[in-house]
């Protein structure tokens, strides 16, 4: 079965600052994928590049087998993409956010009930849902986004950092239904910055470094490539793999590609 | 008080209001192109005055009265202001009040930056005082004490604003309140005065305002130098600046009242979209009528219901009828203090009151695309990443556009139409085509503007651009409403001028909708 996510040699500079250089990721179906790295490194390029906010300088980017740089547009019905800085319309209420965000992808009317009262319900947003969104907290603007990104039921999941903001019933929440829509077949691409979060949900990893892909698979995988010990943690490879890769030139960085599938389904340990 | 901290932040706060000018090149091709649409009025408007000088037997005592009343409303204007205490931007606040540095030292910087950046703005005044004297061929003389007499004025203001701002911060009370009213109220009085035909004339009191509108008037008249006048105003400066000196020793930074930052070169959009919430809060306080709802008979449908839920909630609509409102008056009162010629025997004030909402609806676009801008593009990556039918988007945004725009001031035109039994054909079909060129070349700017390459450009300046794009591309519509106003044509090539309009109109927004909907899709975010 071929990937859900595929970038080949892709490049991407902003104004001669060179973001993502060649960088190859694959992903499956039916896992929950990491992206972890430090500040500036490429994850939120990589992700605006899949989800068509950005433009690659050049590569090849296919989602569910397509190739996103000659057919744009219809590949995104089957994604739901939430951003790390989530700007909605203030002027709109929850509901009437959910109900536009239907319609534009082109939802029938039933489905869109059904779904915005299943999530506003998950997500704890009963007497907020005739709330204008410019009263809600950071955290409920968070899982608006997140409701707003599932109306449609896609068949892949991208999360720019997910928990910021999000209280910590909210967050299990959240991880049960990555859960739930992997044990579906479906697929959640996430970036985040906890390492130790990323080392229980997802079942692989991808360390982005200086714009490419150092390493990438489960936990055991990146004991291996990093030479670390048997109880090593997520954090402790990824610090060992990155300080390996500070100390080469940016030129010479070589790209530790792996093709490792048969991992476990889910937790990277 | 130290030379290098006064500097430090004066090029801080120059660098701030200017800063959009170093993140695109664009910018200052732009301003270019703003200086030099100014330049025409600023050249008529020195041929006015100049002609007026040349002229026998006018009476300067108007002149003084005039002007003098001018500058103390502006006056009266900045004391308004004081009533909010000293402001500061939060920026401010967080890392410079915060470091060690004296009050006077933050003033002296904070006037010094307040000074460049107007004459930014009110560059024509300078380009009008160098015609003047050229072409009136005044001594060097006058020319250095016209200039002179003007920085002082400007100062004064400044030191005014600054003493008086910090007064009201120390202590916030009613006395302070009185005091600030008062002036305000000694400054306006004459000019109410003369209304009610009170003997009360600006020209008798020793006011800045008015010791600065003698020594102009008599400069330019060539009345000779007036030493009483300058150093009328010279002690007035004097004795703001000691004022001045003592409030500056007060410890007022705790005490200032935050403002958000608003730079018209700043192209950032956080500080006003932090505005627009604020807006967002006030008018969601009237009932929310309409709400949005799937029962809508298509996506096109509804995408424009919820285009103008947004243009209500966040205020938009209200400013376009406030704004309509303000230009039916203006054009009410020149209509109304017109001289009447022989020759148009038969001026209307209606029809006169129609063809200038027509005129200045071009300016209604630019608000309502500035503030879509502000509170919804950072939201359209919604629909991008959602492959949304952007045509639908761009058609709905339009459409809303070019409805609220003509709607207000047809309904205007209508009634007058009807009430003084004119024919409102050309009237409403030059407020149909200003507004369907002003919306589709508006909104095809500003999102060329934000194209990524783009991005920096500040979108005072992309307005301004797209206004004289809108402007030029309506060349042929003014043309014929023109000829159609002027010569005794009938109905029927009325007709036909009104069909020619309307399609160039359409054309265009075709053109310019098609041109947006390929923009919009590279846009990166």
């Amino acid at each position: 079965m071929n990937p859900i996510i595929e970038m080949v040699d892709v490049w991407k500079s902003y104004d001669g600052v060179q973001a993502l250089r060649g960088l190859n990721l694959y992903v499956q179906r039916g896992e929950i994928f990491g992206l972890i790295g430090p500040n500036g490194a490429g994850k939120t390029t990589t992700l605006k590049i899949i989800v068509g906010l950005l433009k690659m300088d050049r590569g090849v980017v296919r989602v569910n087998g397509v190739d996103i740089g000659e057919e744009p547009y219809e590949y995104k019905r089957i994604i739901g993409y939430v951003p790390e800085s989530v700007s909605l319309p203030d002027y709109l209420t929850v509901e009437e956010f959910l109900m536009y965000s239907g319609k534009i992808k082109e939802v029938p009317n039933e489905k869109i009930r059904e779904r915005m009262n299943y999530f506003i319900s998950l997500f704890e947003l009963r007497e907020k849902r005739r709330a204008l969104i410019v009263s809600l907290s950071r955290g409920m603007r968070q899982k608006v986004a997140i409701a707003s990104a599932l109306i449609h039921d896609p068949y892949l999941l991208i999360l720019d950092e997910p928990f910021i903001g999000i209280d910590p019933v909210g967050q299990h929440i959240l991880k049960e239904l990555f859960n739930e829509r992997v044990d579906e077949g479906k697929t959640v691409l996430i970036s985040t910055h906890m390492l130790d979060t990323a080392e229980r949900i997802c079942s692989r990893v991808a360390i982005i470094y200086r714009g490419q892909n150092i390493a990438s698979g489960n936990l055991e995988d990146l004991k291996q490539i990093s030479r670390s010990g048997e109880n090593a943690t997520l954090e402790e490879v990824f610090l060992k793999l990155t300080e390996e890769a500070r100390e080469q030139p940016v030129e010479e960085t070589v790209e530790k590609k792996r093709s490792i599938f048969g991992f476990p389904r889910r937790g990277v340990s | 008080m130290r030379l290098n901290i006064i500097l430090s932040l004066y090029k801080f706060k120059i660098k701030s209001f200017f800063g959009a000018f170093r993140a695109s090149k664009a910018n200052l091709a732009l301003l270019l192109v703003y200086i030099f649409s100014l330049l025409p009025s600023a050249f008529s408007f020195s041929i006015m005055i100049v002609d007026a000088v040349r002229q026998n037997g006018v009476n300067i005592e108007t002149y003084i009265e005039v002007l003098s009343a001018g500058l103390s409303f502006l006056t009266a204007f900045i004391l308004f202001l004081t009533f909010r205490g000293y402001t500061a931007f939060e920026h401010e606040q967080n890392f410079v009040f915060t470091s060690p540095i004296k009050p006077i030292e933050f003033l002296i910087a904070s006037i010094l930056a307040d000074l460049t950046t107007i004459l930014v703005f009110i560059y024509p005044l300078f380009a009008i005082y160098t015609l003047i004297v050229l072409w009136l061929n005044l001594p060097f003389s006058s020319a250095i004490l016209i200039l002179s007499a003007m920085l002082i004025f400007v100062f004064l203001l400044f030191l005014l604003k600054s003493s008086l701002s910090i007064m009201m911060s120390l202590q916030r009370n009613l006395s302070a309140k009185i005091t600030i009213s008062a002036m305000i109220f000694l400054l306006l009085f004459p000019s109410i005065s003369s209304a009610l035909n009170l003997p009360l004339k600006y020209s008798i009191l020793p006011y800045p305002s008015t010791l600065l509108a003698k020594i102009l008037v008599g400069e330019i008249f060539g009345l000779g130098f007036q030493p009483l006048d300058f150093l009328g105003l010279s002690i007035c400066f004097l004795l703001l600046a000691s004022l001045f000196t003592a409030f500056s020793r007060e410890n007022f930074f705790p005490l200032t009242r935050r403002v958000p930052f608003v730079s018209p070169f700043d192209a950032s959009i956080r500080m006003q979209a932090l505005k627009m919430e604020r807006s967002i809060k006030i008018f969601s306080r009237v009932p929310m009528l309409p709400t949005l709802n799937l029962e809508s008979r298509s996506l096109l449908a509804f995408l424009m219901k919820k285009e103008l839920i947004r243009m209500i909630r966040e205020g938009s609509l209200f400013t376009v009828i406030f704004m309509y409102l303000i230009i039916s008056f203006i054009a009410a009162v020149i209509s109304a203090y017109s001289p009447q010629d022989p020759q148009s025997a038969n001026f209307q004030p209606a029809v006169f009151i129609m063809f200038f909402l027509g005129t200045y609806s071009l300016i209604v676009p630019l608000i309502l695309i500035s503030n879509w801008r502000i509170s919804d593009f950072e939201n359209l990556w919604v629909p991008i990443t959602s492959g949304a039918n952007m045509r639908a988007i761009i058609r709905a945004l339009l459409y809303d556009f070019i409805m609220v725009s003509s709607a207000i001031p047809a309904a205007i035109i209508l009634i007058l139409a009807a009430i003084y039994g004119i024919n409102p054909l050309m009237a409403l079909v030059l407020v149909a085509s200003t507004s369907i060129v002003g919306c589709s070349v508006n909104l095809y700017v500003m999102i060329k503007s934000l194209a990524s390459k783009r991005r920096g450009v500040s979108s005072a300046l992309a307005g301004w651009a797209s206004m004289l794009l809108s402007a030029l591309l309506l060349t042929p519509t003014y043309s014929l409403i023109f000829l159609s106003q002027y010569l005794k044509l009938s109905e029927n090539v009325h007709v036909l001028f009104a069909a020619v309009i309307l399609l160039h109109s359409a054309l265009v927004m075709r053109v310019f909708s098609g041109k947006t909907e390929k923009n919009i899709i590279y846009l990166e975010f």
